[in-house]
């Protein structure tokens, strides 16, 4: 597996068409992993852009870490990833809390970013969003796992549902990922958001929770677009391929 | 003479062979054991691969084989519906297409 040493963490990264001009960078969201690109909406970017995925900390296969879960610290971490990559320039987006680590990095290094790209990035400050930061159970993935299979098409298997339920028990109860969240919950009233200049993508399903926050962002950001897609929180395991055509357009154009 | 050796075609036993040898390097050969691969052994339901290692798995295919298959490509054109019925047998189809 391609892993490389940043900021002296093991990162997984997949790299597709290394050739191609310009450079699409893709952040996964918490509790995911690079795979949410890799198999359907990474091939359709890379017919022509350099597609590159990174698995985040304690994430898929890249290093565990107790700390550092805040969006600077992530921002940090991408910026690094960047500089080993000799990436001067990218096309970002980012899905979920990866849609919040992508608005970070606009905010914080506009000059290295080209365009912006949020899909069904949440406000951090709403009570949902941290309702299920604190509710977590091994029950709470049972019931997300049989209420939401028809939705993700996830049918997780014991071995599975064990190696998830080890990650999420990870990540809450030993790192510092719940109180590095909760501190980011101002994120949206942030004031930077409201002077950024970039273009910028706003990808949400029309029966997700997160459409307020889609709606809030379209608001502040002033050279946004806000496309709602059929679907939920899901819609990159749902509508892969309309994303990606999506997406590549924006990018292209 | 080595590029015969190098470029040798496995036979569809050869092929299962590996493809098993794969897949205990991704998910260990504990829970292996418990299992009875057969070539009709899908991946997602019966080996119980989620899809980080599935793209390990795939990674694999793409480092013993090179440019001979474009595992990834054949990968991406599939749907969800096609990558969860996914088995073992329609893979050893597939390489040894690319090998003939």
């Amino acid at each position: 597996m391609p892993v490389i040493k940043v900021n002296h963490r093991d990162v997984h990264i997949q790299e597709l068409n290394k050739g191609a001009a310009e450079t699409v960078l893709l952040i996964h969201g918490m509790f995911s992993n690079l795979s949410v690109y890799y198999f359907n909406i990474a091939p359709v970017l890379a017919e022509h852009f350099h597609v590159v995925m990174y698995d985040l900390k304690s994430h898929g296969m890249s290093e565990r870490t107790l700390e550092g879960y805040d969006l600077n610290s992530m921002t940090d971490d991408l910026y690094a990833l960047m500089e080993v990559l000799k990436l001067e320039k990218v096309h970002l987006a980012g899905y979920s809390f990866g849609g919040l680590i992508a608005l970070k990095m606009a905010v914080r290094f506009p000059e290295k970013l080209r365009k912006l790209v949020l899909i069904e990035a949440p406000d951090p400050n709403d009570d949902k969003t941290r309702g299920i930061i604190e509710e977590y159970s091994r029950e709470f993935l049972e019931h997300y796992v049989a209420n939401f299979t028809d939705t993700t098409k996830v049918k997780m298997g014991k071995r599975q549902m064990d190696r998830n339920h080890r990650m999420y028990e990870y990540l809450f109860y030993q790192t510092s990922i719940k109180k590095d969240m909760i501190q980011e919950s101002g994120f949206f009233s942030a004031p930077e958001i409201n002077t950024m200049q970039k273009d910028t993508l706003l990808l949400y399903g029309s029966a997700s929770n997160c459409l307020e926050a889609g709606k809030q962002l379209h608001q502040k950001i002033r050279k946004s677009d806000l496309i709602p897609l059929d679907g939920d929180h899901n819609i990159p395991i749902q509508e892969p391929v309309m994303i990606a055509e999506i997406v590549s357009g924006f990018f292209k154009n | 003479m080595d590029t015969i050796a190098k470029n040798k075609q496995l036979n569809n036993d050869e092929i299962f062979e590996l493809m098993k040898q794969f897949i205990t390097e991704v998910i260990g050969e504990e829970f292996v054991e418990e299992m009875d691969i057969t070539p009709k052994s899908s991946f997602t339901k019966d080996l119980e691969m989620d899809s980080i290692e599935i793209v390990s798995f795939s990674e694999k295919i793409k480092t013993h084989f090179g440019d001979q298959i474009d595992f990834t490509g054949w990968l991406s054109a599939m749907d969800l519906d096609q990558l969860i019925n996914l088995n073992l047998e329609m893979i050893i189809n597939y390489i040894h297409e690319c090998q003939s």
